[in-house]
């Protein structure tokens, strides 16, 4: 599938649910787990808040802020009128005053009011009551990726791994996580990371991965890493433990189990399957080994999820999810798992459901990284 | 100055101790209340994108999920961060407050503590609409002010702390600067030289960095997308550093050739004549049109058309992005941006940074 074909989907989608117009919103904060609905129809990654307005044959207005970015946003979507203004909402209003139909509003969907900021979610809402939620036509036509999006999904994966032997490299004792964190996200910027979703933390019994802090690191300590860069606005992750020194015997072998319970999930993920059963296998391996407790909330939530920023689909990893998987799909698979003899240890791999299973799009599955040595 | 927003903000954000002491939030939070006398709490809300307010008075810049501090008349202040009680970790070490709980807390916490008398809430319109209903009524509805315009007016005067950390960030855009320069010099490509400054403001302590630059003399301005190797001479960027919460921006022109260009020149001319003429209570408008007369004939730059001044401080972009205010306000400080580009093409943008006293401004220092 290629752009092209995905926005004919949605455009088929908008005409059998009776939308003659379908607005997309977003507000330019770019998040992992947030949808872009702009992206999916226009491709655009905007630095501000942006609207696309999609009629059913599929011509497009594209609005965006700040108003000098209109001309970038013209050559990156020849297909889209463009308009720049410092003010959304009161541009994207001011196209339906006038001679506007208003009773043709029930022919109008909104894709991505909810996680809007209610500054300008609400005089939306207000100035156009009696649209429809229509985000679920976009996702729907978004579940999958377009070959363009996977061919980003592997270069940003090549730069992660990248980025994961720069970690090993440098890591030492007395620096500070936000150094190396920082450090990590520079160096992959220059290999063509435009954003990165690195989550890094470090200590000698994790209970998560979080946020870099200004805590420096210490021999002995345990270094999660959540390496998530973007390239080209698609996003890939890749999850990995690494022990400033010699790790402990038992830790190699409890790593061990964890890395055996996410080759269970990608083993499990096939088209057909429920994404459920994915989770419910990488459970199963730990489950027998005794931490049936250890696989539910608090400890965990999920293994894994979809991977933006345009869309979110498949979902979360989760016992919850019956999205039915689908060639195309690309999503993570990281156990991510707490055990109380070690603490939190993260391994994960991004995948790509084809006809016959899942690919890694790793060149090297996760293994028990060791720094400073 | 509206840039990317990162999808989580990567850099040293610890609460500084040294450098925005307590006393100092304290002062911060008594004046709200002084600007309030009826208000027993406040709740301020911010996110990893919209936080200038929630970092005013707590220090804590979210780098991940959103948070919202519960500021109390008396009693304990108490903080909410992220999703998850095993995040909390991570958000300790970024506020002086030292109740810090999940956000899942947050409603029950704030409806348990209702009082019958008004209180604030900041920030509001960044909230998502739920969020912002479930607080509301957990504040007691009816008796919810909103506070955020009034807060803004607060921020504006910039008290000793915060204009060393202003001036920090200020010299580390100077750092960037050189190593920019240094990689153009050196025969870098655009990428080369945005990442060297990049690069060297981050190892220079800066907690964020944004950057802008032009592939065609500074018409347009766009983000890092993929790596570029074309060489550009002279190019023109855009630098914005933040230390300690606060930012300063600059509009760095790096070239190898000798002389400026008459633009060039101009552009400085224009920022030279109209800086001294700046002081408390001048009208904004009356030094843009003084631009506007210098540059000519030269048209303004569309980027800097609606925004020829700034105020800068925790916030880079917050709205409303090209409304300044009527005048220049004692002890605030401003970025001026003076763009000008002609017929043929050519563009040019010059920025300097400053405080304003009743008499006049004190420049920053910009180092190298």
């Amino acid at each position: 599938m290629n752009f092209q074909e995905r926005l004919a989907d949605v455009c088929r989608r908008m005409q059998e649910e009776k939308l003659s117009l379908l607005v997309a919103l977003h507000d330019g904060a770019h998040f992992i787990e947030k949808p872009n609905p702009v992206t999916v129809v226009t491709g655009f990654k905007s630095i501000g808040a942006v609207a696309a307005l999609l009629f059913s044959d599929g011509t497009c207005t594209l609005i965006v802020t700040p108003r000098w970015d209109a001309e970038r946003a013209a050559a990156l979507c020849p297909q889209a009128r463009v308009v720049g203004t410092d003010d959304l909402v009161p541009a994207l209003l001011g196209l339906f005053g006038g001679d506007f139909p208003r009773d043709t509003i029930d022919q109008i969907g909104i894709a991505g009011m909810a996680v809007l900021p209610s500054g300008m979610a609400s005089p939306i809402a207000a100035a156009l009551p009696g649209t429809r939620a229509a985000d679920r036509i976009v996702s729907d036509a978004a579940r999958t990726k377009t070959g363009e999006e996977i061919a980003f999904a592997r270069e940003a994966a090549r730069i992660a791994e990248l980025g994961y032997e720069r970690l090993k490299q440098i890591a030492a004792p007395g620096m500070t996580e936000d150094a190396l964190a920082v450090e990590l996200r520079d160096y992959m910027k220059t290999l063509g990371a435009e954003d990165n979703f690195l989550l890094l933390c470090a200590g000698p019994h994790n209970r998560a991965v979080q946020p870099s802090t200004g805590r420096k690191l210490e021999q002995g300590d345990i270094i999660l890493a959540e390496i998530t860069p973007s390239y080209r606005g698609q996003l890939t992750q890749i999850c990995r433990t690494v022990v400033l020194g010699a790790p402990p015997d038992e830790f190699s072998r409890k790593y061990a189990l964890v890395v055996e319970a996410m080759n269970h999930g990608i083993a499990a993920a096939k088209p057909g399957v429920a994404m459920g059963q994915v989770c419910g296998a990488i459970n199963a391996v730990l489950e027998a080994q005794g931490y049936g407790e250890y696989c539910h909330p608090p400890h965990i939530r999920r293994r894994g999820h979809g991977l933006g920023f345009a869309s979110a689909r498949p979902g979360d990893v989760s016992l919850d999810n019956a999205t039915v998987l689908e060639p195309d799909m690309l999503f993570m698979i990281h156990p991510n798992q707490y055990l109380p003899e070690t603490g939190y240890l993260l391994c994960g791999e991004p995948v790509l459901i084809t006809a016959t299973g899942a690919e890694v799009l790793t060149r090297e599955r996760s293994s028990l990284g060791v720094a400073g040595r | 100055m509206l840039t990317p927003h990162p999808t989580l903000l990567i850099g040293p954000s610890d609460w500084n101790a040294e450098r925005m002491p307590r006393a100092e939030f304290t002062r911060r939070i008594d004046a709200l209340w002084a600007h309030a006398p009826q208000a027993e709490r406040a709740v301020v809300f911010g996110s990893s994108r919209h936080h200038a307010e929630l970092a005013y008075f707590t220090n804590l810049v979210p780098k991940l999920g959103p948070a919202l501090a519960l500021l109390v008349r008396s009693g304990e202040h108490r903080m909410f961060v992220g999703d998850s009680a095993n995040m909390l970790g991570a958000a300790r070490p970024l506020t002086w407050i030292e109740n810090v709980a999940s956000m899942k807390e947050a409603a029950a916490a704030i409806a348990g503590g209702q009082t019958g008398r008004s209180a604030l809430l900041v920030g509001a319109d960044y909230m998502p609409l739920a969020l912002r209903r479930s607080i509301t009524e957990a504040l007691g509805n009816n008796s919810v002010v909103d506070a955020t315009a009034q807060v803004w007016a607060q921020m504006r005067r910039k008290s000793r702390c915060e204009l060393d950390a202003i001036e920090a960030a200020a010299k580390t855009t100077g750092v960037a600067r050189k190593a920019m320069r240094e990689a153009l010099v050196a025969g870098g490509g655009i990428t080369d030289v945005v990442l060297a400054g990049e690069r060297a403001a981050g190892a220079a302590g800066a907690q964020d960095v944004r950057t802008l630059f032009s592939l065609d003399g500074g018409r347009t301005l766009r983000p890092f997308v993929v790596p570029e190797s074309q060489k550009v001479d002279p190019l023109l960027a855009y630098l914005a550093v933040r230390c300690f919460n606060y930012w300063a921006e600059c509009f760095p022109l790096f070239t190898t050739r000798p002389e400026p260009t008459p633009l060039n020149q101009k552009a400085w001319d224009a920022m030279a004549l109209v800086v001294p003429s700046i002081k408390a209570g001048v009208a904004t408008q009356e030094i843009g049109q003084r631009i506007a007369s210098a540059i000519a004939p030269y048209q303004s730059h569309p980027v800097t058309d609606r925004a020829f001044v700034q105020p800068m401080g925790l916030g880079l972009d917050e709205p409303p992005y090209t409304d300044v205010g009527a005048t220049f306000e004692e002890g605030e400080v401003y970025s001026l941006r003076v763009g000008a580009i002609d017929g043929a093409g050519g563009s040019m943008i010059c920025s300097g940074m400053f405080f304003v006293q009743a008499d006049g401004i004190v420049a920053f220092d910009e180092g190298a």
